[in-house]
């Protein structure tokens, strides 16, 4: 029996697959910046709540990172399909009137992805918060600073610093998450993938592809980040010393 | 004139009384080190005064702010304008890592006192000129030794032009060989007409500058006079044997 190696593996197939499931990138892409966004902005919170031990607010914050690392995104999401109109449901039963069809999928998806990003990425800007010398903030409250601008002109700024090689990370796990989105029933590159497939059950040239493309995206991420990264951080080498006559 | 007065400062942290009823008035342009062994409250006194310790008990006037303790909410905003207008430097530094020297000394310029970019630029070149570290002024602290670092650090201070300057142990988290070029910008300063209190184990220095030193035991002032009452003729035996061991220290004998 003669076989070949096309049989199993059509390499051609393979490139061919890359330009249909490109199509879908910008809706990868969408749905995991919305979610970064969201991770952001609820990561940041908790991160200061936790840092500044706010009462109340605080044991709430560790209560929902627990939460939120201890289980599984893929289940968090089904969750957020499911309940989330079930929730409304509840609402419209008391005489509010959301008409639960209407709301996008993608709302699902980017809260459910950025909720949970939000816990990691919460660790990674409270890490790099405390990070941040409290000699320095010390100082510039010696200074007569008052703690608004020391948080923005003094931590922050320093935090950052610290805080980007995580968030870079908190990137490309998103750009990953959000394949478990076809599950929702969102048409990303991995939903695409498993319609094509369908057609003609080559699953393996497709899902190859597939890699190759989520891989690809995930080093430009990686280079646009080094990138940031160089502009924040100090130089290894001091700069020449000023020569002036009367220095 | 005095432009500071404590008034029974007292402080403790937990059970361990720190200050126990410090009475203190600084005039205009006086120069007063505080001594004492470790453990007594020097650093505590001067922490106290812009108020990084909050005292428990007490009074503290300045100039026109006064703020009796403990310290009320509605009172924040004197605290504020204190510091301003008093200096601090500390034992490390404490440098804004990610900024340069030249930035470091034009924050306080442009955040506290709202002067304009430019502005602030050739005050803090006065201000580096001033500590010798002019040419310096674009290398982030972690490019300078400590001695640079705590040379920015005094001109980050005086660019503010304070009332006061605060200084705490300002040579005690440096290489030997490095505490010759603090002591001497301090030197400096001093001889320009600036209110300061100083805690140094320096004694030599504190001598060479002061014009009034106090001697701290217990959280209380159990010496207060010119170097020369102070360091030649304590009135109390803890003073004397205190100073007795500093100049053993010094003695070549002492590390045979």
């Amino acid at each position: 029996m003669d076989t070949k190696f096309s049989d199993y593996f059509s390499v051609k197939l393979m490139w061919s697959r890359i330009p249909h499931l490109i199509k879908k990138i910008p809706i990868t892409l969408e749905l995991a910046g919305l979610a970064f966004l969201v991770s952001i902005v609820v990561g940041l919170l908790i991160a200061v709540i936790r840092y500044k031990k706010v009462k109340i607010l605080s044991p709430i914050a560790t209560a929902f990172l627990s939460l939120m690392r201890g289980t599984p995104m893929l289940i968090q999401l089904y969750v957020a399909y499911y309940g989330i109109p079930a929730i409304l449901r509840i609402f419209n039963s008391w005489g509010a009137d959301i008409d639960v069809n209407l709301i996008p999928k993608m709302v699902y998806a980017f809260f459910a992805l950025g909720l949970y990003q939000a816990a990691f990425t919460s660790e990674t800007f409270r890490a790099a918060l405390e990070s941040v010398d409290k000699g320095e903030i010390e100082a510039a409250t010696a200074m007569g600073m008052t703690y608004g601008q020391i948080l923005r002109r003094i931590i922050v700024p320093e935090a950052l610093e610290n805080a980007l090689p995580g968030i870079c990370n908190s990137v490309i796990g998103l750009v990953k998450g959000t394949s478990l989105a076809s599950t929702c029933g969102i048409i990303e590159i991995t939903y695409q993938n498993q319609i094509l497939a369908g057609r003609d059950y080559r699953y393996l040239e497709g899902y190859v592809a597939l890699a190759i493309i989520y891989w690809v995206i995930t080093i430009v991420l990686e280079k646009i980040f080094k990138l940031i990264e160089k502009r924040f951080r100090i130089p290894e080498q001091p700069k020449a010393v000023v020569e002036t006559q009367n220095a | 004139m005095a432009i500071l007065t404590l008034k029974d400062i007292h402080k403790s942290f937990r059970d361990n009384v720190v200050l126990n009823g410090i009475d203190l008035s600084v005039n205009k342009g006086d120069i007063i080190g505080i001594v004492g062994p470790s453990g007594t409250g020097k650093s505590t006194l001067l922490r106290s005064i812009n108020l990084l310790e909050k005292p428990e008990q007490g009074e503290i006037t300045f100039e026109d702010i006064n703020l009796p303790l403990p310290l009320q909410a509605k009172n924040r905003k004197k605290v504020t304008e204190l510091r301003k207008r008093i200096g601090m430097v500390f034992q490390r530094f404490y440098l804004f890592e990610h900024k340069t020297a030249l930035q470091n000394v034009m924050e306080g310029l442009i955040t506290v006192q709202k002067k304009s970019k430019k502005e602030a630029e050739k005050l803090a070149l006065e201000a580096l000129e001033n500590v010798g570290l002019k040419a310096w002024r674009n290398h982030y602290p972690k490019h300078l030794s400590g001695g640079q670092q705590q040379r920015v650090a005094i001109a980050r201070t005086l660019a503010m032009k304070p009332d006061i300057i605060l200084l705490d142990e300002p040579t005690s988290a440096l290489d030997p060989e490095l505490v010759t070029e603090v002591l001497t910008t301090i030197k400096g300063i001093a001889e320009q007409g600036y209110t300061m209190l100083l805690v140094s184990h320096e004694m030599d220095f504190v001598n060479k500058i002061s014009s009034r030193v106090i001697f701290l035991d217990g959280g209380r002032i159990i010496e207060d006079g010119t170097p020369a009452e102070v360091f030649r003729h304590p009135k109390t035996d803890r003073a004397r044997e205190f100073f007795d061991k500093m100049n053993k220290l010094k003695e070549p004998e002492f590390f045979i």
